[in-house]
């Protein structure tokens, strides 16, 4: 689980605070860093605050933890109960998910380290905030998939088994990340991550929407950055890089495992509130990708991209492959789509200034109205442009029609 | 139990019919013979997973093959085939464009899998087959694709399903065949894709030819 879903909040009448109690993972030893707020703009005159252990700042944007109704989880997943499981296609899952293709893949040399000692400067801070906020957004995977995993165990053997083979690979991308921390004498303590972060809970429906699409757009961003820095070697400033194109893979495989979860449920697929949250959830990984991406700019230019015309690309591609799945996807390719992201970059910028400012809390939360209010027409204008059909030939009506 | 293939064709799906395969052994001549005769060694242990064993058929290992080119009309014999001659394939088979042009994952996925099966020392049980022969025995596919087509040939029935999910715009199916050279067959073709007009990534297209790796041995193709 590549990416993050910070803007997704469906209303729910569950808790966000709902804790489930996840086994815990082992203590790492090294000095705990827990940074969730976004980097000062080296022009701030504020001071920065020293990391606090104890608890963790949640802004809009932060890397999520999920959580949701498991007894429905199992209810969907019951052979008895749902005569569409396709077993056949899982079955193929399970095959290719045990087949294992990156077991021996992420070893570490001692070019990290190397490299690491070579970064300094603004771009060492970007650097090492980029390694803290996909390793959670990786550690957040491992925990919903074991979770599932134990959890549909007697329901669904097979499924089950999936789950927690992909929260094998989520495990091992989050371990790596954790030790590319320690090359800059850092650590997250993911033990106390588990127990201290707040849960964002999810129905099942939505976990497919959404985790579906983290895991594509994961792949799209992973492969991108992969194909861009083996041709421009120059800007190759950490080894991990190197790493991507077997990763981002895993990332692909994992999307196709919630096409095959969707697919079992087409009261997800075929019917009017089915393309009304489709539209939902692309809008709300897309603009939350692009206001990140941009806010910490820095990064992407660090490593010769243009942040923008990065975003947009991964934008389109992903978009382009979950239409084989979705009943319906946004029109990310009319331009003015793109000029609405830009606007709620600009709006965002001016979020992010108000936090800043020295003004008083209540002066700050008045500023914020207005720019919050922008905000929401952006994105529900975004909403209503018109969308593109899509979906799976599977479920064509017009298939027998189709040339290939 | 219907062949793999079946499995993963939509439910709204006209079904082929399921076509067996069979190759007259017709010799014409011990000295023309002799120059088409070949020894192939089949993979035998190509299941990844005893628990599909019952999704696969296994393996019987061929010493001698006759040469497809002989073998241009496909007739049924009057005797029933021996079944442990027969092997089942599998394939999806879709437009040349969509699966060696534009899918450019596609290729990342063989790669990978050419490179798992080299770590393990595997045999490989997967091929690219432009414009195959064996689709003359589906008509009802035939008469949807564009040409060129290319299909993906394995004899690993449930990975040909994995792919079909990922893939989504393929037709799948299944048959038998005596030997892998009848299996591989095609017809020759020069693939050539026009560079496309607004290429927007930040890298490179991958190069044309790529798929030269995954085509069976002795049909390299000439690439213009």
């Amino acid at each position: 689980m590549a990416a993050e879903m910070a803007l997704v909040k469906p209303i729910s009448k569950f808790s966000s605070n709902l804790r489930p109690k996840f086994n815990t993972p082992r203590t790492v030893s090294y000095s705990i860093r827990m940074s969730a707020t976004p980097t000062t703009t080296p022009t701030s005159t504020k001071p920065s605050k020293k990391p606090n252990k104890t608890s963790i700042k949640e802004t809009l944007l932060t890397p999520r933890f999920y959580t949701t109704d498991f007894d429905e989880m199992e209810t969907l997943f019951n052979t008895e109960i749902n005569k569409n499981l396709n077993e056949a296609e899982f079955e193929a899952l399970l095959q290719e998910f045990k087949t294992d293709y990156n077991q021996t893949h992420f070893v570490r040399n001692k070019e990290f380290k190397e490299a690491a000692d070579k970064l300094d400067g603004p771009l060492r801070q970007i650097f090492v905030e980029f390694l803290e906020r996909s390793c959670t957004a990786e550690f957040s995977g491992f925990l919903l998939y074991k979770e599932l995993g134990r959890r549909l165990k007697k329901t669904n053997p097979v499924v089950a088994e999936i789950f927690s083979l992909m929260s094998r690979d989520e495990a091992r991308h989050a371990g790596f990340l954790n030790k590319g921390l320690s090359d800059f004498n850092l650590a997250l303590d993911l033990g106390f991550l588990t127990k201290a972060r707040k849960y964002t809970f999810f129905k099942p429906k939505f976990i497919f929407y959404a985790t579906y699409l983290s895991e594509k757009i994961g792949y799209w961003r992973y492969i991108t950055i992969y194909r861009h820095l083996k041709t421009n070697p120059e800007y190759q400033c950490y080894p991990i890089f190197k790493y991507f194109e077997n990763w981002c893979q895993d990332e692909n495989r994992h999307g196709d495992f919630f096409s095959a979860l969707m697919k079992a449920q087409p009261q997800f697929l075929n019917d009017w509130k089915a393309k009304l949250w489709s539209r939902f959830f692309c809008l709300s990984v897309y603009v939350t990708m692009y206001l990140n991406d941009c806010q910490r700019t820095d990064f992407y230019e660090g490593i010769g991209l243009n942040t923008k015309e990065f975003d947009m690309h991964v934008i389109i591609e992903t978009n382009r492959t979950t239409a084989r799945i979705f009943p319906a996807v946004l029109d990310v390719e009319n331009p003015e789509f793109k000029r609405k992201l830009d606007r709620m970059v600009v709006i965002n910028e001016k979020i992010l200034a108000v936090g800043e400012s020295d003004d008083n809390s209540l002066v700050k939360n008045l500023k914020r109205i207005p720019l919050i209010a922008a905000l929401v027409s952006e994105l529900l204008a975004a909403y209503l442009m018109p969308p593109i059909e899509s979906g799976s030939v599977d479920f064509a009506e017009f298939e027998p029609r189709l040339v290939y | 139990m219907l062949g793999m293939g079946t499995l993963t064709l939509g439910s709204s799906t006209t079904m082929v019919a399921h076509t067996t395969l069979t190759s007259s052994n017709t010799l014409s001549g011990t000295k023309r013979h002799n120059l088409f005769n070949k020894t192939h060694s089949l993979p035998i242990n190509f299941t990844l997973f005893s628990s599909f064993n019952k999704l696969t058929m296994p393996l019987t290992p061929f010493t001698t093959a006759v040469a497809s080119v002989q073998s241009d009309s496909v007739s049924s014999s009057d005797a029933p085939p021996t079944k442990n001659e027969l092997s089942k394939y599998y394939f999806l088979v879709a437009n040349a464009k969509f699966m060696l042009d534009e899918e450019e994952h596609f290729q990342e996925q063989l790669f990978e899998r050419r490179r798992y099966y080299g770590e393990r020392n595997k045999e490989q049980d997967f091929w690219l087959v432009i414009e195959p022969k064996f689709l003359d025995s589906f008509p009802e596919i035939t008469k949807r694709l564009r040409r060129p087509a290319v299909a993906l040939v394995s004899t690993n029935g449930p990975w040909i399903t994995f792919m079909k999910l990922r893939l989504d715009r393929v037709l799948a199916q299944s048959f038998e065949a005596e030997s892998l050279e009848e299996a591989l067959a095609s017809n020759p073709t020069n693939l050539k894709f026009e560079k496309p007009d607004n290429w927007v990534a930040p890298y490179p297209k991958y190069e044309s030819g790529w798929w030269e790796t995954f085509l069976p041995p002795g049909q390299k193709e000439v690439n213009s």
